[in-house]
């Protein structure tokens, strides 16, 4: 079992948390988005090895938030609200 | 054609419905009305007169009327008679939704209830937590203390299911005290 930390209820389980996708993968807007800006969006994902920012939300609170942990070893460095984090 | 019926548990009577074991006593309250307010919870403290923040998880609620908070912006509201307040959106800023019919509760209490909770969850009930909302025995539900007894609200779809999880657990917790 790992804890994560949800912004606002704290430590809780990682079965009650749900990955929502790459920080920064912001959906294109506006008519004239080429096919492979829209390929880059759906598809293309970074996969890092170390470092990453993720999108989880806790499904209890439903408090959506940024996570940035290490996919090596698993270690959550930090987790920040949505409202308060610079994920774009 | 199959009868798929009997595949799911039968809905116990919840007026009598009753988990006894040494030390361990659960049963179905009744009556209780449950209100969601969500938004501005500032502004439903100003028109309510009621506390802006909620117990949060295994946080003690005392009284009456008590709310459980759910989200940062969202909170149980209980009461053990109807509340005057309309449902439906405030213009101050904050919604009420009367969900009385759609949360089943539970109360549990006795000497063995931290070992129910034990077998529920993995929440340290001692460390607090801002929301009370949590998964139980891996259904989402409201768990805090009123009084000295243990109250869990869960979808009333999920009440069937938790009850014989709750039997089950029982069961299990007698047969480790006897040895």
């Amino acid at each position: 079992m790992q804890l994560f930390t949800c912004p606002f209820c704290g430590p809780r389980d990682e079965t009650e948390f749900h990955f929502g996708g790459e920080a920064g993968n912001l959906r294109p807007d506006g008519a004239d988005v080429t096919a492979d800006r829209w390929a880059s969006y759906l598809y293309m994902r970074d996969n890092p090895k170390g470092a990453t920012r993720e999108i989880w939300v806790h499904m209890n609170c439903g408090e959506f938030f940024v996570m940035e942990r290490d996919t090596v070893n698993h270690k959550v460095e930090t987790s920040i609200a949505l409202d308060s984090a610079e994920h774009a | 054609m199959r009868n798929l019926a009997e595949k799911w548990a039968v809905v116990p009577d919840w007026q009598t419905a009753a988990i006894e074991v040494p030390g361990l006593a659960i049963r179905s309250l009744a009556g209780l009305s449950q209100y969601l307010v969500s938004g501005d919870l500032d502004a439903w403290s100003k028109v309510s007169g009621a506390p802006a923040k909620g117990v949060g998880a295994f946080g003690k609620a005392e009284g009456e009327r008590y709310a459980a908070q759910v989200a940062r912006d969202r909170m149980l509201v209980v009461s053990a008679a109807p509340l005057g307040i309309e449902p439906g959106w405030h213009e101050e800023g904050f919604g009420v939704t009367v969900v009385s019919a759609g949360l089943q509760a539970f109360e549990a209490e006795g000497s063995e209830t931290a070992e129910l909770i034990a077998r529920a969850t993995t929440l340290d009930p001692s460390a607090g937590s801002a929301s009370a909302a949590l998964s139980f025995a891996g259904a989402n539900a409201v768990v805090y203390r009123h009084g000295d007894k243990l109250r869990i609200h869960v979808d009333r779809g999920l009440a069937t299911y938790l009850w014989t999880w709750m039997e089950t657990a029982a069961r299990n917790i007698a047969a480790a005290a006897k040895g």
